[in-house]
């Protein structure tokens, strides 16, 4: 195993020598190439050159960084009731204010009828994911429109594209993420300006479009001819950012961002920056914005001087997206304590709370083992 | 000390010689190591009487990673004021009460859980210090510091009291400790030697 390690390793490390040669050496091919990597789902380049890097901009004494996570409880159809819960956790941290920063969870429970269904279908899984985010980004837009005047960033965790599923039909699709998209408008209407922040990205969309590059644009060859970069991490690439740097903006191939957010004007853009600081190992973040963002510097230095400042707190990740994540947790006794106090609310109004038999045997054989003898 | 009852915090687990109770966030107003402090008993009007005797902070993960990191003061705050920090006030019983009289020694039954902690004010402390007879709980309990905990308790206890009372109280726990301790010198020396201090803070420098 140790040698199968070592052999994956070497490979592993002339396959980023090589992304790195041909971000060298196709640099300045973003314009030629930006209509095929459409074709290949590779990242699409914007105006800066592919090997193109910003340092670390200068910060305003003040500025404020919202962020927002949520977690939710999925409904249990073999649970004595039929219920979700959504929680979402929040946190307002004034840079240079000295002030502790404002805390808040703000729970939903959906159990009547209107709540749980949506056309007919339980809301679940990936469903309730999808109202999660609505939730998260809804709650960004309220406290950007609260907060005063002055330079503020929203973050969300993860990604600004959102998740929808495709054998939906176009239209509910579209409902969906204009439902998103506005509250990202309402964000931009407050003045401040949006991002999502994924930690150790495994994408490879740049990998992708160096590969096109490599087979001259060909878009039909790039699809026919193996690409030895495909499992290769878009960040091993960018391990040579120096300190606090950011790449080139790419815009993203993904085709929600394509058939919906580009045509609002808000398709999302991304880079890769180092959050690490002098002499540091490097630490690669994927940071998504989008396009009305991508396209003010000064506020799109903004939030890769915030995001670095944020992430420098913990040491590598924004230390209010962290909070908001605790905020936003439930954790197995706050679970039991909910199923408690349903339960109890339900006898109140003479109604036995019964799980299914499924769920009642879970509840007696998980409650711990034992064993008698030897 | 202020003479208004302050909550401590609720009671996490009990036994008769004693009780642990929890608090999220340490106020400056909670009360100190040897502090005076009252649970309500099982009873109508009893109370339970303690010293706390112990302050603990839990380790956090999540605090560890700014130990070393200079965390900026917003940080500091946040960690303090918003985040639950799990901190545990350990209590020696050393009295109860029925609502008539105060007794010197263990309750017939402990606080229970989640019964709330208040901090005695100065005319409960004044009240319990008449005696000294509680002198002798501390002086047994093996799990807690006992000497620094009746010296501190017995500098509460002197505040309690206006100014010109101070010496002459502290005077007369040092002769209650020369009774109870005669057999152990070298204890009986410590414990009077930090007396002497509170007596030469309380402004008199008379000693034994």
């Amino acid at each position: 195993m140790g040698g199968e390690m070592a052999a994956r390793q070497h490979k592993y490390d002339s396959l980023v020598k090589l992304a790195r040669r041909w971000l060298e050496q196709y640099a300045g091919q973003g314009e030629l190439l930006r209509q095929p990597a459409q074709l290949v789902r590779a990242a699409i380049p914007t105006a800066e050159p592919l090997n193109f890097h910003s340092p670390l901009p200068p910060l305003p004494p003040r500025f404020t960084v919202v962020a927002a996570d949520g977690s939710q409880i999925q409904p249990d159809r073999h649970g004595a009731v039929l219920y979700y819960l959504i929680n979402i956790g929040s946190l307002v941290y004034r840079h240079g204010s000295g002030e502790a920063p404002l805390a808040h969870s703000e729970p939903f429970l959906g159990y009547a009828e209107e709540e749980l269904y949506e056309d007919g279908l339980l809301l679940s899984g990936n469903l309730l994911d999808l109202r999660r985010d609505i939730a998260e980004v809804t709650r960004l837009a309220d406290l950007c429109a609260s907060e005063p005047q002055g330079p503020v960033v929203a973050l969300v965790d993860g990604t600004l594209l959102l998740w929808v599923l495709e054998e939906r039909s176009e239209e509910w699709q579209r409902t969906q993420v204009m439902r998103y998209l506005d509250q990202l408008r309402r964000i931009r209407e407050s003045g401040a300006t949006v991002a999502a922040f994924a930690s150790r990205p495994r994408r490879s969309e740049v990998s992708r479009l160096l590969h096109l590059a490599s087979v001259d644009g060909d878009a039909q060859r790039a699809v026919r001819e193996a690409n030895p970069l495909e499992h290769l991490p878009d960040r091993a690439i960018f391990e040579t950012l120096p300190p606090g740097a950011r790449s080139a903006l790419f815009i993203s191939p993904a085709s929600v961002n394509q058939n919906f957010y580009l045509p609002a004007g808000q398709a999302v853009h991304f880079f890769y920056l180092n959050l690490s600081a002098e002499e540091e190992e490097p630490v690669i973040a994927r940071i998504e914005v989008p396009a009305w963002v991508a396209e003010q510097p000064d506020q799109l230095a903004l939030v890769h001087a915030a995001i670095v400042a944020q992430a420098r707190i913990t040491g590598d990740y924004p230390y209010a997206l962290a909070r908001a994540d605790e905020l936003a947790f439930i954790s197995a006794p706050e679970r039991e304590a909910l199923e408690e106090m349903i339960a109890t609310s339900m006898m109140r109004v003479g109604v036995m709370p019964t799980p299914s038999p499924k769920a009642y045997y879970k509840s007696l054989t998980r409650s711990g083992r034992r064993r008698y003898g030897r | 000390m202020k003479n208004v009852n302050l909550r401590v915090g609720r009671v996490l687990r009990a036994s008769t010689r004693g009780f642990t109770i929890g608090c999220a966030v340490m106020q400056p107003d909670i009360p100190a190591f040897g502090s005076f402090v009252r649970a309500d008993g099982a009873t109508p009007h009893s109370a339970i009487y303690g010293l706390i005797y112990d302050v603990s902070l839990e380790d956090d993960p999540f605090v560890r990673q700014f130990i070393s990191a200079n965390p900026p003061e917003e940080v500091v705050r946040d960690q303090r004021q918003n985040r639950q920090v799990p901190i545990e006030v350990s209590v020696l019983t050393v009295g109860c009460a029925d609502g008539e009289h105060i007794y010197h020694c263990l309750p017939a039954q402990p606080p229970i859980t989640l019964d709330w902690l208040y901090q005695c004010d100065e005319e409960e402390v004044r009240a319990f210090t008449a005696r000294f007879d509680y002198f002798r709980l501390v002086l047994e309990a093996r799990e807690t510091p006992a000497d620094e905990l009746l010296a501190a308790s017995l500098r509460f206890a002197a505040a309690a009291r206006p100014e010109e009372e101070r010496a002459g109280f502290l005077t007369e726990a040092g002769r209650e400790l020369s009774r109870l301790l005669a057999g152990d010198m070298v204890r009986l020396e410590g414990l009077l030697r930090r007396l002497r201090a509170e007596m030469l803070r309380a402004g008199k420098s008379e000693a034994w």
